[in-house]
């Protein structure tokens, strides 16, 4: 993986001192609230219902065993001993004193972590396919491009201050398991005939209040313009998006207004203004950062595993984690291998200190020092030896971290809401932890098979309800907590926005409705149907009959 | 009935105010019957910006035989997350905490709605 050189530590260093010295100022009352604020926000450092939270990039997903022992460390040194993973791919800590924030900075900066690009009106910290450098199906590793992206952008001055915040995701495989089209900029790679590697490029994807999946303003952007044709399209943004209306900024509302081909044009004639020579990466640093992600260590092997097959064979435990968890590598005889931040009961993406130290020396022993973090708030060891599964799949049980549910029905998203965030409406947390309970034997949430459910405590959508198989949205009723639900989202390659159920339902309601919802499907499933398979061929009605009948 | 809170400036706990000091129990809040008395510890919090971010005033009903924030909100700053009992105020446990947790009464916090209209 990529790993910070001279110039990019001492950067974090000034950056660390520098927000030392303006903690000190604020404390002192040097400063007041209105001018430290956002200050500490560019430094990740947001103020919540309970105590501060500090939210630290994990770039494109990829962390070292470094890297998760240190969080684990701040977490258990500096919080209470766990931390949230969320569906940017970033952790947050939840329990942080102002007073400790710059301690915790300086820590972080010896490994390479920082807070930087988790907030403010800048473009953020990039996501990436999960599986990237470990896929068969992708054409290229897009965390190299994702890489030149972040430095290209780190500290950007002409796009520090945005209409508002920018999110990139990029995936170099066909299958889409980054959500690319949620994305301000969702970016997927192809390769030609004659090996060249080329972008089709998504602008104005994203939740929120005026949800949009991204269309496609470009389908063979020549691989190496990336950070030109990024400059065009944030120029444009940069003159035309509503800087006026907090609720307009976003560029999903200027590409719906001026409408995906006059976007488009705008981009590509900024574009031919623009000395692309001066913006675009020399081949020479794209082959320097390439060269980091080229993966080492790998061994020969053959491709079927004897202790593999033997453990599926003696243990049916171990054999149904293989069907949901384990999943085949581009090298002979290696896996991926999903690790469920799930367990029915638990927090959706919250990992205790002690459970990322064990996924770490995981990581170290058996995954060539690589952990990935998921946007679906899982983590993932993504270079397993076959042989090693069983052995990683009982420490990982051992750790409680083997729940056999990846994309099952208790796989749920869901955001930190009215628990712990000032923006929440609702709770999501509970909401979620009474439905997985509800499908917490294994065979039972393995026959309903693929079912998504996204949690969001508020309009915001931190929990992509929008384009969950079943959203869920807290939402505030005369001050009480109620949940609108909407079925039909997909933020993958079928992707797709929800349709409303009906009226909001108490909270309550909610883990009934599903149940509700789950029997109807159960009930009408042709052979091979997912959920979402079943709800397109249906429509609302039965789902809505099911859950809105029994009330009355 | 009123209670002032804020957050605490360097660790961002949950305070109210109590007779010019900040408490971090609410069952250790001054609990005002009139507007005039609220208001004019507010004005005295607004000057404590070294101590306090975005002090505000919530809405405080009987319950139970004791007094509890108005809104769900609010009591949840009260007391700490529902999804770990083990932190935030709600840890210590006892009467005053279970009293709060089984509070009724839901509607929005009006001060804190205050607060976000200002900004």
């Amino acid at each position: 993986m990529y790993l910070y050189d001279d110039i990019d530590q001492a950067m974090l260093a000034d950056r660390t001192a520098e927000f030392r010295a303006q903690c000190a100022r604020r404390l002192a009352g040097e400063i007041n609230e209105d001018q430290f604020k956002p200050v500490r926000l560019m430094n990740g450092l947001y103020l919540q219902l309970h105590a501060y939270m500090l939210r630290i990039a994990i770039p494109y997903g990829t962390l070292n065993s470094a890297k998760l022992r240190m969080l684990a460390h701040v977490a258990r040194t500096y919080d209470r001993g766990y931390g949230h993973f969320t569906t940017r791919t970033n952790i947050q800590l939840h329990w942080i004193k102002l007073r400790d924030a710059p301690d915790i900075l300086d820590e972080l900066v010896t490994v390479g972590l920082h807070a930087i690009q988790t907030s403010g009106n800048c473009i953020r910290n990039l996501t990436a396919d999960p599986h990237a450098g470990a896929t068969a199906d992708e054409v290229d590793d897009p965390r190299i491009w994702a890489e030149a992206v972040r430095q290209w952008s780190t500290f950007h001055p002409e796009f520090s201050f945005l209409p508002r915040k920018f999110k990139i995701a990029v995936t170099g495989a066909p299958v889409d398991r980054a959500a690319i089209r949620i994305y301000d900029i969702g970016l997927r790679l192809n390769r030609d005939d004659t090996g060249a590697l080329s972008f089709e490029v998504r602008v104005g994807g994203g939740l929120g209040r005026t949800p949009y999946l991204g269309p496609v303003i470009r389908h063979d952007l020549p691989a190496r313009h990336l950070l030109s044709y990024l400059q065009a399209i944030l120029r444009v943004y940069n003159r035309h998006g509503r800087r006026d209306n907090l609720w307009k900024a976003r560029i999903k509302v200027l590409v719906a207004t001026l409408g995906a081909e006059e976007f488009a044009r705008q981009v590509e004639e900024e574009w031919d203004r623009t000395d692309i020579a001066a913006v675009d990466l020399p081949d020479t640093e794209l082959a320097r950062i390439r060269g980091l992600f080229q993966p080492r260590g790998f061994e020969t092997l053959p491709i079927r595993s004897a202790a593999f097959d033997a453990a599926r064979a003696a243990d049916a435990d171990f054999a149904r984690f293989a069907r949901r968890n384990v999943l085949a590598h581009k090298v002979r005889g290696y896996a991926l291998v999903n690790i469920s931040l799930k367990a029915p009961g638990e927090t959706p993406g919250d990992a205790s200190s002690e459970q990322m130290e064990i996924v770490a020396d995981l990581a170290e022993r058996y995954s060539l020092d690589e952990v990935r973090v998921t946007y679906e708030q899982n983590l993932l060891l993504p270079h397993v030896k076959l042989d090693d599964v069983p052995a990683v799949w009982a420490e990982l049980v051992r750790a409680g971290v083997a729940t056999p549910n990846i994309g099952l029905v208790s796989d749920i998203i869901a955001c930190p809401g009215l628990d712990y965030c000032a923006l929440a409406n609702a709770r999501a947390i509970p909401i979620a932890q009474q439905i997985a309970l509800r499908f917490a034997e294994s065979a039972f949430a393995e026959d309903v098979g693929e079912l998504k459910i996204k949690i969001s405590g508020c309009i915001n959508a931190c929990g992509h309800h929008h384009v969950g198989h079943i959203g869920i949205l807290g939402v505030d009723k005369k001050g009480e907590e109620f949940y609108q639900l909407t079925l039909g989202g997909s933020g993958e390659d079928d992707a797709a926005l929800g349709q409303v159920l009906g009226p909001a339902l108490p909270a309550e309601r909610v883990a009934p409705a599903v149940d509700q919802m789950v029997e109807v499907y159960l009930g009408q499933r042709r052979e091979g149907e997912r959920f979402i398979d079943t709800f397109r061929r249906t429509g609302l009605e039965p789902f809505k009959e099911a859950v809105y009948a029994a009330a009355d | 009935m009123k209670a002032l809170t804020a957050n605490r400036l360097a660790d961002g706990e949950v305070v109210f105010w109590n007779a010019g000091a900040w408490v971090e129990r609410f069952a250790d809040a001054e609990i005002f019957a009139g507007e005039d008395a609220a208001e004019t510890a507010q004005a005295r919090a607004a000057g404590q910006a070294t101590l306090l971010v975005d002090p505000y005033l919530i809405d405080v009903i009987d319950a139970d035989g004791g007094p509890a924030p108005l809104s769900y909100r609010e009591r949840l700053r009260a007391l700490g997350p529902t999804n770990k009992p083990d932190h935030g105020k709600q840890a210590v446990g006892g009467a005053d905490v279970e009293r709060l947790a089984h509070a009724h009464g839901s509607a929005r916090s009006t001060g804190r709605v205050n607060l976000i209209k200002r900004k």
